[in-house]
């Protein structure tokens, strides 16, 4: 602690971290309250900070609102501003010229500085995902943009508010270039009652202890987070921990995008390397993080470790200050302008698996096996046969579900990645819009075996009433690459979506861009499960039994995964004993699923890093092109039955460099 | 003689409170029992018995209130009902999605709630109502037997049933329900639409659920208690107190157990609501102060607020209730230091068994009771009556213990611990207010329950509150909240149409059937002679604008029920004042309307009985460590406060079962009704 000389530390930054927090946490009720979009009062996709004057996070909400907000990097903004003064309040939504505070255009910001008897002594910041903020489609976001400018308005921080004083031209551009100025307007004055709050809280503390114990405190409460956090690092072993997962990221015919890190631990110092990580991609899906140290969206994993192990750990920016990371430019991970970066999270969510991963292997008995991974939105656009106007709405949020865990099962139906989520009554949507939910439920075995079984994923099907009904499903992950087993657990089963169509036939739809539907079609969602954990022969029997009742587990998969047979719905514990006792042998620390594995037999990571490296030369503007026309071809050369060899990279590159006209 | 006595019971987790009133509006006796948890009726057995011996026969007891927390016991405790479930085909697993969203998304260990029914006691049975009310797939009465045999042969007593769309014809689910009443009389059945008919599955299912799963021992307990009352003399109908603060009939109360289920945090506000409108104070926030935590609630004109988004245990609850939140800590939490050597109060609590270290049931580990003590602020010797002396040594050695680790004398860390307990406790208020709009520094600070008063002023200090008000009786609010408690029930009626869909003539119909269903429960509630002074009915609307996904409330005038344009126009003032815009051209949606209806029972107007002449010691004092150094605080018998004569802080008044801390800053004096009044000064 840094407050060691004063003799009631331990008391104090115990009441301040209570303060603190509760003005936090009041900040978001005033967003909750006041704030006027959907994504504010359905999803929660809304945010409160408290900053140091060095940027640095020290108080950050909990109960409402988003959670990943240790490491987001306020400096920038600071920084950005040369003449701050009591009663500004900055505007922005850019990501770049915010050094990756802010991560797409949707997202509005305010920051205000806190000056308590003249003296600047923090900075309040605040969001709101907006439902618009221009750009090429209705919401601003889709995973085909290719440019950020396809995205919306962009604003660098600039003053809304000049020593209290509006600058009227500035919210008239805004509000000028987006299809709901109304909403936005409201949303923005919800978050300036937030900052009110905050300003008003932060005074009182001041006058309450004196603005040198409060600003000595916040480092206190700092220091208290960081302590905690080398303390679970120190229990990390020392060592390099490599692991990669996949974006599939196909919705137009792409190879899967790797996510690579080298996690790295000395003493209680963690470092993440993403070196390796697939260069920036056409789409949406670009990371922006500028390569800010510990940034905000490369470690809600680790922060979700820390708060499993102490429920009470203050959340803040200390808890970060031990990681370190490197993301290169140009990469998914800290894109180039102007990148287009709307579906950045998920990018985010695929990280938390790398980096669960990376954990895992660490701390095999601490860590999940992957959950679903996915937050895929179903949105319909209809016109009403009955009152011919146009609809347009959610059908539900599918996630999936999430990992089985080193005690207990995992979670059916929901993952952590997005365990803020709520989803649409049944009751309503039919309301709302023509369609009928023939069926909403868990969908059995699709969990991954082990000890301890994955969650079951959601199996939602959805018949549609109304001619031309338009279906896009934004965000669905995992239908090629499972997600993983852990420790001798399998990998959860593929998700995927179907057509069945008036008549009868059925076809599988792939990823969904976008889809049109007739009446009589339904659609029917099937979301993976997470992975089991742990060898599925030593589950106790009596769980399989409990699942086969309870219909997660068909009786046919309790003697396959689990070598548990059954007599009705009781164990059958001779025949149980017989399969059993050929008990396959300890299973791999990861099950990836054979997808996954044929992938990687004809692309092994050295072949991969070459590529990527032999890439890292070309432009950025066609490295996307080159590396997915470059693994579509060497793969068919090698035609499924040998692996791409490293040395042979280079060459096809120089190749196709003279293709397209680039110097070998 | 003519019946005359008004009768509150509140039975507790610890205690069963009794409280009598008469005809003239004054309470004449009070009286505690323990409770006895395997048949709560017992106690109030006891207290009828005990009653009798002060000359208040049970026969002339005109009003019978009491409130039980069997229900939410049995629900969060899951000793209920095997229950079984039957659902629309396609929907099995409503009560496993719920609405998906998780608890604690930071917590890699934890898990959603298991479900009260689980996945292999919900039938699917094959009907289906379209969003109109149409049949889209009969009802097939065979499939129902079927399902209903088989769930039987499970073990299962109890029945929900829950289809689509029955909130807007219940036609299927009513021949269901009676089906099954007559031919398996044997089940406890309820089907959602009857109990509460809103749009929303998960939460209607789930009404339904914890209705059958409480309902056969709920039944079961009112019909004793009504048959021992009755054998013992009782004439009065028997009441029970609902969540939304009223009461209804026992026999409604055996039917629809789930609406009794936050009755208990809800009398204590509707005690304390009445309170407040005797004292004068228009804008309270009550603050009840236990073992574990602080309930809190605010009350503006005498008014309860109400909350449709309530929780009970690890479920919602959308039928409305009094809006009551926990908070932070209480007179149990535990203190200690986490791994970074920083001072930590709760959330573990020591509850009553061991309980504090000062109990000398072998609890260690020092709680914000023991501080109190510790302090001075609590006399060892006084608590509740002097009945249980508490052991300060032990508090001391246990507190003692944990200052060692980190250089901390044990008043010093006493102290510390009140300090850490008030900011959890600020932690939690300051945001709560917030999501209700309210600046807590224009209320005045209504504090009941055990440790309510010892610690109302500490925490009005720190939110800047400089009003306190603590009843005369902190101990028997909710008992005292039988007493005062309406006739009051619910109705509410999914219309789910924008403006420009429906028409004056349809909202006026819907809310007069609503009416209809309000007046038609107040006259059969009211048949067993209970005694009104009047009655009337309110209404409201969850609306929004066209295409929002979020509801706001707004009161309906009755003279303005079937009037679209007057309604809008008060949807949108109410708009503007939350969110400082709106939009009086844009169409909006009238999605459930609402009528409570409100019978009015007579009030009580003296909160206390008469004081016993028993010799009243003097004024005394004792230290008390308090910021940091040994003070004189005035020590006084609540009894004897004099009234309008200023206490100053510090200072300390004893009463049976509580303590009233003053610090400096504040000071007290008594009103006319026997409240401790305190301001800052």
């Amino acid at each position: 602690m840094t407050d060691t000389d004063d003799r009631d530390a331990p008391v104090f930054l115990e009441i301040l971290h209570n303060r603190l927090q509760a003005v936090a946490e009041e900040m978001a009720s005033v967003v909750l309250r006041t704030g006027f979009t959907v994504f504010v009062k359905e999803t929660g996709d809304f945010g409160a900070t408290l900053a140091t004057r060095g940027g640095e996070v020290f108080a950050a909400p909990l109960a409402i609102g988003t959670t990943n907000n240790p490491g987001k990097p306020h400096r920038p903004v600071i920084d950005a501003i040369p003449d701050w003064a009591e009663g500004d309040v900055v505007i922005t939504n850019d990501p770049y010229s915010t050094g990756g505070f802010v991560t797409h255009l949707a997202d509005l910001y305010l920051i205000k500085p806190i000056f308590v008897g003249g003296r600047l002594l923090c900075f309040a910041a605040c969001f709101v995902h907006s439902s618009d903020v221009g750009g090429k489609v209705p919401g601003s976001i889709s995973p085909t943009c290719y440019d950020l400018f396809q995205e919306g308005f962009r604003l660098r921080p600039v003053k809304l508010y000049e020593r209290g004083r509006l600058n009227e031209p500035i919210l008239r551009l805004l509000l000028d270039n987006c299809r709901i100025p109304t909403q936005n307007w409201g949303d923005l004055k919800a978050l300036l009652g937030c900052l009110a709050t905050a300003e008003r809280r932060l005074q009182q503390l001041a006058d309450r202890y004196g603005f040198d114990r409060i600003d000595r405190g916040i480092e206190g409460v700092l220091a208290w987070a960081e302590r905690r956090a080398r303390q679970f690092i120190q229990e990390i072993p020392d060592g390099e921990y490599v692991f990669w997962d996949y974006l599939e990221a196909d919705a137009w015919g792409g190879a899967p995008i790797r996510l690579r890190c080298r996690m790295h631990v000395r003493g209680s110092e963690l470092y993440l390397d993403f070196s390796g990580t697939d260069h920036q991609v056409r789409g949406a899906f670009n990371l922006p993080s500028m390569n800010q140290k510990a940034h905000y969206m490369f470690v809600p994993t680790l922060c979700r470790y820390f708060r499993t192990r102490d429920r009470s750990i203050p959340y803040n920016s200390g808890l970060v200050r031990p990681v370190h990371t490197h993301a290169p430019a140009g990469s998914l991970l800290n894109p180039r302008p102007p990148a287009a970066v709307g579906v950045r999270a998920a990018t985010m969510i695929r990280l938390m698996d790398v980096l669960l991963g990376a954990l895992g292997q660490a701390l095999p008995e601490r860590i999940p096996a992957a959950g679903a991974g996915q937050a895929c939105i179903v949105l319909l656009a209809m016109h009403d046969p009955r009152s011919g106007r146009r609809r347009v709405g959610v059908i539900q949020p599918i996630v999936g579900g999430s990992g089985g865990r080193p005690m207990r099962d995992g979670i059916d139906g929901m993952d952590f990645c997005v365990g803020f989520l709520r989803n649409v009554p049944a009751e309503t949507l039919e309301t709302d819009m023509p369609v009928l939910i023939e069926h909403y439920g868990l969908r059995a075995d699709s969990a991954g075996p082990g000890r301890y079984r994955g969650g079951v994923g959601i199996e939602l099907a959805v018949r549609v009433l109304a001619p031309e009904t338009v279906l896009t499903a934004r965000g669905m992950e995992r239908t090629q690459l499972r997600p993983w087993g852990r420790e001798g657990g399998s990998p959860g089963e593929l998700g995927c979506a179907i057509v069945t169509t008036g008549r009868g036939e059925r076809r599988p739809t792939g990823k969904i861009d976008e889809l049109l539907l007739q009446p009589g079609d339904v659609i029917t969602f099937r979301s993976q499960g997470g992975g089991g954990y742990g060898n599925p022969y030593t589950r106790d029997p009596e769980a399989v039994a409990s699942d086969v009742r309870r219909g997660l587990v068909s009786p046919e998969a309790a003697q396959r995964d689990y070598g548990v047979a059954l007599n009705g719905r009781a164990v059958d514990a001779l025949r149980t004993a017989a399969l059993r006792a050929r008990v396959p042998e300890a299973g791999p620390a990861f099950a990836f699923g054979p997808e996954r594995d044929a992938l990687e037999a004809v692309w092994p990571d050295p072949a991969r890093m070459a590529l990527h490296r032999a890439l890292d030369g070309a432009p950025a503007s066609v490295r996307s092109y080159m590396r997915e026309k470059l693994m579509r071809e060497m793969a068919a050369r090698v035609g499924g039955v040998g692996a791409v060899r490293a040395q042979d990279v280079a060459d096809a590159v120089r190749e196709l460099n003279a293709k397209i006209g680039l110097p070998r | 003689m003519a019946a005359r006595y008004r009768l509150g019971v509140d039975i507790g987790g610890t205690f069963t409170d009794v409280m009598v009133a008469d005809e003239a509006g004054a309470v004449v006796a009070t009286l505690k029992t323990p409770s006895v948890p395997g048949a709560p009726e017992e106690a109030i057995f006891t207290a009828l018995r005990e009653l009798r011996r002060a000359d208040i026969a049970t026969e002339d007891v005109a009003l019978f209130v009491h409130g039980t927390t069997l229900g939410v016991n049995t629900l969060i405790e899951r000793n209920g009902a095997t229950t079984g479930l039957l659902v629309t085909r396609g929907l099995r697993d409503v009560l496993e999605i719920r609405r998906l969203r998780l608890e604690n998304t930071t917590d890699f260990y934890g898990d959603k709630p298991l479900p009260l029914v689980p996945r292999d006691l919900v039938e699917e049975i094959d009907e289906r109502l379209l969003s109109d009310g149409s049949v889209y797939r009969p009802l097939d009465p065979d499939q129902v037997r079927a399902a209903v045999r088989r769930l039987i042969a499970e073990g299962v007593t109890a029945l929900a049933v829950c289809f689509m769309h029955a909130y807007k014809n219940p036609a299927h689910e009513r021949q269901v329900r009676d089906l099954i009443r007559a031919e398996y009389p044997t089940l406890f059945v309820c089907a959602s639409a009857d109990l509460w008919p809103q749009q929303r599955e998960y939460e209607r299912c789930l009404v339904a659920v914890m209705n059958a799963y409480i309902g056969r021992r709920m039944a079961g307990y009112f019909r004793n208690l009504e048959a021992g009352a009755v054998t013992r003399g009782l004439r009065a109908q028997v009441l029970s107190t609902k969540s939304n603060g009223g009461v209804m009939s026992a026999a409604r109360a055996a039917d629809e157990p789930v609406q009794t289920l936050l009755s208990g945090p809800a009398s204590g506000v509707i005690g304390a609501a009445h309170v407040a409108r005797l004292a004068g104070a228009p804008g309270i926030v009550t603050v009840d102060m236990g073992g574990t935590s602080a309930d809190v609630s605010v009350v503006v004109d005498g008014r309860a607020a109400y909350s449709t988004e309530n929780q009970v245990g690890d479920f919602p609850v959308i039928m409305p209730a009094v809006d009551v939140s926990s908070i932070g800590a209480g007179g149990g939490s535990i203190a200690w230091l986490d791994a970074a050597g920083i001072l930590k109060v709760g959330p573990r609590s020591a509850g009553a068994d061991p309980g504090p270290a000062c109990y000398g049931r072998g609890g260690t580990h020092p709680t914000v009771t023991d501080a109190y003590v510790h302090l001075g602020i609590i006399a060892p010797d006084r608590f509740l009556g002097g009945q249980m002396p508490l052991d300060p040594a032990l508090a001391a050695a246990a507190l003692a213990d944990l200052g060692k680790g980190i250089n901390l004398g044990s008043r010093e860390i006493a102290q510390a611990i009140l300090d850490v307990a008030t900011s959890n406790m600020y932690a939690q208020f300051t945001p709560l207010m917030a999501r209700k709009g309210v600046d807590p520094r224009d209320f005045t600070l209504l504090a009941y329950g055990g440790a309510g008063p010892t610690h109302a002023f500490l925490l009005a200090k720190e939110v800047g509150i400089g009003k306190v008000l603590i009843p005369p009786l902190p101990g028997t609010l909710c008992a005292l909240g039988c007493i005062v408690a309406d006739l009051r029930n619910d109705f509410v009626h999914t219309l789910y149409r924008s403006d420009h869909q429906t028409s004056d003539a349809a909202l006026e119909e819907a809310f007069a059937t609503l009416e209809g269903q309000g007046r038609q429960w107040l006259a059969e509630e009211s048949a067993h002679e209970i005694p009104l002074e009047s009655s009337f009915v309110l209404y409201s609307a969850d609306m929004r604008y066209e295409g929002q996904a979020f509801e706001i409330e707004v009161a309906v005038p009755g003279e303005a029920r079937g009037d679209r344009a007057a309604i809008a126009r008060r949807f949108h003032e109410a708009y503007h004042a939350i969110f400082g815009v709106s939009d009086p051209r844009a169409p909006v949606t009238f999605v459930n309307l609402r009528a409570s209806v409100v019978g009015v029972t007579a009030k009580v107007t003296r909160l206390q009985p008469p004081a016993r002449r028993s010799a009243v010691p003097a004024a005394q004092t004792r230290s008390v460590f308090i910021d940091g150094q040994l003070r004189d605080a005035t020590v006084v018998q609540r009894a004897s406060l004099a009234p309008d004569g200023w206490v100053v802080g510090p200072a300390v008044l004893e009463q049976y079962d509580t303590t009233t801390f003053v610090p400096p800053g504040y000071r007290v004096r008594a009103d006319a009704f026997g409240n401790l009044v305190g301001e800052a000064v």
